[in-house]
């Protein structure tokens, strides 16, 4: 049996059975239950922007411009859901070099916004590169390890290519500088790799080297700012009125609201504006706040329900590629909402990072919906062959 | 057996994943459990009495400064009592319980109440400014008992100079919604919250005319940071050290005026309306800008009363209006040299040629007539400058032709908009036939011609173009323009009108002037002496109609200013440059209404050349010192 990418299944394929699938066979597919769930984060973010631009008169078009890009990343969503894998697969090392040449020209000619330089401007069109690139790399992998991860080849080698398909982009991102999301970029890629076969004794390895370069990395690479973030995670009350500010506030909102929370646009600390960046960054303290834990862990565990439904999702795909771009796109999320929670609950060093759906901020939701068309491609395609 | 080697092993790490995303997901849930239900009460609390706060703190707006260096623009302390909503609870209550303290009108308390219903809860609104001592200390007494209720000393934007400098400086308010959408135009999201938030509070203005609005970036500085500690109420109980926060106060802005000379010009006039122009020839530094009566910027500041500014609004002598810059007046007699300079460069007439002036002057059907009774004689270009002679510039601009007239007006900078890096001022009127149809729809007739050659009909100037001109003529063509940002933003001379003025002609021209003012049949003889003992003045004295003399009128006589309404008197104009003999000031003056150039406002321009004359000082201007400093600081002055 000659077997190119294609894993093998036991249930019957309608696909194979009644030949190429129509659009209509298609729609027939999609998994309402996870659209549902995305819907309705949408809404709830949209709700919660309401909540905390209430007090700022001025503010007051963001939750409507929010839901009108939902609205809009959402049909760009399904028109991706309906492309088939293989032109997936075809635009994946196109996707990646144009990708990587805009990161490349945010090195050269980007424009700052909050200190960071990380916003690129061609004509009419402002956006983050670093943004795309998330994307592009979840396909240039999947679609490199579709190439040349052969049955034999579970050796070393076959990843080194992988490896720096990972971390050229991310050194990219690092300079801007943007800590957060090469964070995001690098973990979901070695997740991709993880998935993929790479040795458990590299692995253990590449860990304790990690482990080892941690503080070199502390002391030498990150930015004075970045490190005072990491140090009031350990000691914030040391300096709460500088780099602590933020952070100890967002604690302050979270745990102040309990058990049940103080009720829709009642936060103090919210409505306050104690919380600086707290339609974008820091929305989850809002929420916490107005809807105490029960809200704050419904979220948590709706988004974890969608990102075991991708993961499902993935390993039901019948091809390697749609298997990889599938975990790729499902892990970067996981990334985003893991680092967002984790940095406004105090665990992690405040990065830019957002909480997709909920957070304010347009490149973010076109990456969040675009990599969700993805997922929704890999799963109505799944039993389509690629050779 | 290879390939379900790698399918086992993929289910194994996607087992063990599932259990790294549990653990992961198990902790931020954990973390939550103890943030918001073991620790909640402790984090409420916290909320409670959480009152470290980061304010903004708004920057000290930069001052404007005189030629020397004098504050025109400054600062004051004065005491405020402002209210917050969130913390009074029933405001109305509260104000009722100040008004038994300090004076409260009616009308203050129901603003203050509208303001306060507009405001997020938070935000303070301004009870009272500028509190007498009394009023300070009795309210910092009560102020404790009355909750919500601040007593604070607040910087305010005070105009030391009073009107002198009304229209010159402008004024700052509080900024409204449309000054928020312009100052906020083209900003990011992020910056523009942080304009918003800033102008909310109670100390920030910014410049809504002048110089106030035009170098508004430049003077407003960086906004900065304060850290305070308020007790559970809200009120500020402590500051905490934080200089590393703290704003970048705004930059100075140095005009070119002398407010001493600004002084004396505006003394000058009295109860006159009018305007008047001071150029240094040297540099083309405007030296005085007065436009009178003028109101006090000061009262704008905290907002003016409705009331008050229907009056400014009603006065007649019009004290919003700013004369020298934004007002335009028939040049009248003044502009007859630029008609003279007309001539001789269209080679029309020999200097010496005589025209006779029998105070009539017959083109087409209609006649023109001289103002002087049985008129001039022969006379020739000096002897016509010095003695004003209209009908030997109807005749020498029927020979010139309107587009060559405005051709030659244009030279001298008419019909041009002076930009001086500050709001208004207008280019005023230079017709050709091209204008007319533009204007009219209708084509140019030779003998309106007539009339702009005595600086009539179509023809308006400001005082200001009036005074370049004077300039130009006085330095013998060479190129000037006007300067009145000696150090800031828009930094002059703004824009440079380059054509050159023949020398000669211009020698020819003032020796005209100095016969207005120094010889036998000038017009303006009586001012000719600067009363320093030496020094004379060169001029041209112009007179502006208002109205229209009818031929009914002309036959019964021409009535006398006093047999006519103040409105429909005619305004007097006066140009000159002293010291005659070595130029270096050049002034323009314009009493509106006030009848003759040569009784009215020849006097004023005499007294304030002299007063400029008798206080050189030889002092260079500060902003000449400081320039080198300025150009080494990269520092911008935006927010």
């Amino acid at each position: 049996m000659t077997w190119s990418g294609e894993i093998r299944t036991s249930a019957p394929s309608r696909a194979r059975r009644f030949g190429r699938q129509t659009n209509f066979d298609k729609i027939g597919r999609i998994p309402w239950g996870l659209i549902a769930l995305i819907t309705g984060l949408a809404l709830f973010g949209t709700a919660m922007l309401y909540s905390s631009t209430i007090t700022n008169p001025e503010n007051t078009g963001l939750p409507s411009k929010h839901f009108v890009r939902f609205l809009a990343a959402f049909v760009l969503m399904m028109v991706l859901a309906l492309v088939p894998l293989r032109v997936w697969l075809a635009a994946a090392l196109p996707a990646y070099i144009v990708s990587f040449i805009l990161l490349l020209g945010v090195e050269f000619f980007g424009s700052s916004g909050g200190g960071a330089e990380r916003w690129l401007e061609i004509g009419p069109f402002r956006g983050q590169p670093s943004e795309l690139m998330k994307l592009s790399l979840t396909l240039a992998l999947a679609a490199y390890y579709q190439r040349y991860l052969k049955e034999a080849s579970g050796g070393l080698l076959v990843h080194i290519p992988a490896l720096f398909l990972i971390f050229a982009p991310a050194l990219l991102i690092l300079r801007q500088p943007d800590l957060g999301t090469a964070l995001t970029v690098i973990a979901s890629g070695l997740v991709v790799v993880y998935f993929a076969g790479l040795f458990w004794r590299v692995i253990i390895a590449g860990g304790i080297a990690g482990i080892i370069g941690a503080p070199f990395a502390y002391f030498y690479v990150l930015k004075d700012y970045q490190r005072a973030r990491v140090e009031t995670l350990w000691n914030p009350s040391a300096d709460p009125l500088g780099a602590g500010y933020q952070s100890e506030q967002a604690k302050i909102a979270i745990g102040s609201g309990g058990w049940d929370g103080k009720g829709f646009t009642q936060g103090t600390q919210s409505q306050l504006d104690f919380i600086p960046e707290q339609h974008t960054d820091f929305i989850f303290t809002v929420l916490a706040e107005e809807f105490g834990f029960l809200g704050s862990a419904a979220v948590l565990l709706v988004w974890g329900a969608v990102i075991v439904w991708g993961f499902v999702i993935a390993m039901r795909s019948h091809t390697r590629f749609g298997r990889f771009a599938a975990i790729g796109a499902v892990s970067t999320i996981a990334f985003y909402v893991a680092f967002n929670i984790g940095m406004v609950a105090g665990l992690l060093p405040v990065v830019g990072i957002p909480l997709p759906l909920i957070s304010f901020g347009g490149t973010a939701m076109l990456t969040v919906m675009a990599g969700f068309g993805l997922i929704l491609s890999v799963h109505i395609h799944r039993e389509s062959k690629l050779l | 057996m290879k390939i379900r080697d790698l399918e086992l092993e993929f289910s194994r790490r996607t087992m063990m994943a599932a259990g790294a995303g549990g653990i992961v997901w198990g902790g931020l849930l954990a973390r939550l459990f103890q943030l918001q239900v073991l620790e909640s009460e402790r984090y409420a609390s916290l909320a409670a009495e959480n009152r470290v706060k980061l304010e903004l703190a708004p920057p000290r707006r930069g001052r404007i400064l005189d030629r020397f260096g004098a504050e025109l623009a400054s600062h004051r302390s004065a005491g405020r009592v402002t209210v917050t909503r969130e913390r009074a609870g029933d405001v109305g209550a509260v104000l009722s319980r100040i008004s038994d303290l300090i004076d409260l009108s009616p009308e203050r308390r129901d603003r203050i109440l509208r303001d306060v219903a507009r405001q997020p809860s938070f935000v303070p609104a301004v009870v009272a400014n500028e509190l007498t001592y009394e009023d300070f200390a009795r309210m910092n007494i009560h102020a404790a008992s009355l909750p919500g209720v601040e007593v604070e000393m607040a910087s305010t934007r005070s105009y030391p100079r009073g009107r002198d400098f009304a229209h010159v400086l402008g004024y700052v308010a509080r900024a409204s919604e449309r000054d928020l959408q312009r100052l906020t135009e083209g900003a990011s999201l992020t910056e523009r919250e942080l304009v918003r938030r800033l102008f909310k509070h109670p100390d920030m203005r910014t410049g809504r005319s002048g110089i106030e609005y035009t170098a508004e970036e430049w003077l407003r500085g960086t906004v900065g940071r304060r850290r305070v500690v308020t007790n559970a109420a809200g009120r500020i109980i402590e500051e905490l050290p934080s200089d590393d926060l703290a704003p970048t106060p705004g930059r100075d802005v140095s005009v070119t005026i002398d407010a001493d000379l600004q002084r004396a010009a505006i003394e000058r006039f009295q109860d006159e309306s009018g305007a008047a122009v001071v150029l240094d020839i040297d540099s083309g530094d405007i030296l005085a800008l007065v436009s009178t009566p003028a109101y006090d910027p000061n009262d704008f500041v905290n907002g003016i009363s409705q009331a008050d500014y229907d009056v400014l609004r009603a006065n007649d002598r019009s004290p919003l209006y700013h004369k020298a810059y934004d007002g335009l007046y028939p040049p009248g007699s003044t502009f007859k040299m630029v008609t003279a300079t007309a001539a001789l460069e269209a080679g029309v007439i020999d200097p010496n040629e005589r025209i006779t002036c029998n105070q009539q002057y017959w083109f087409g059907n209609r006649t023109w007539h001289c103002w002087k009774d049985g008129g001039h004689g022969p006379v020739n270009m000096h002897e016509a400058i010095k003695g004003s002679c209209d009908v030997y510039f109807y005749e020498v601009a029927r020979r010139v032709g309107i587009e060559r007239l405005a051709e030659t007006s244009r030279k001298f900078g008419f019909g041009h908009r002076w930009d001086l890096g500050m709001t208004g001022g207008r280019s005023g009127v230079v017709p050709n036939d091209a204008w007319k149809r533009a204007t009219f729809g209708e084509q140019w007739y030779e003998g309106e011609t007539l009339n702009i050659g005595i600086g009539q009909g179509y023809l308006n100037s400001s005082p200001l173009h009036l005074a370049v001109m004077c300039a130009r003529i006085a330095a013998e063509g060479r190129v000037i323009a006007p300067n009145l940002v000696g150090d800031g933003p828009n930094r002059g001379p703004r824009d440079i009108v380059d054509a050159p003025l023949d020398a000669e002609m211009m020698q020819r021209m003032k020796a005209g002037m100095f016969g207005v003012t120094s010889e036998w049949g000038g017009t303006a003889r009586s001012s000719g002496d600067l009363g320093l003992g030496g020094p004379r003045l060169a001029g041209k004295t112009g007179t502006a109609q208002v109205r229209r003399i009818t031929a009914a009128e002309r036959r019964s006589g021409v009535l006398k200013g006093d047999q006519i309404d103040r409105k429909l008197r005619d305004h007097a104009l006066f140009v000159a440059y002293a010291p005659a003999d070595n130029p270096k000031y050049a002034a323009a003056v314009v009493v509106e209404h006030g009848e003759g150039g040569s009784r009215a406002a020849a006097p004023v321009a005499r007294d304030i050349l002299a007063h400029a004359i008798r206080n050189e000082s030889g002092r260079t201007p500060t902003y000449q010192r400081s320039a080198s400093n300025a150009a080494a600081s990269t520092s911008r002055g935006a927010l």
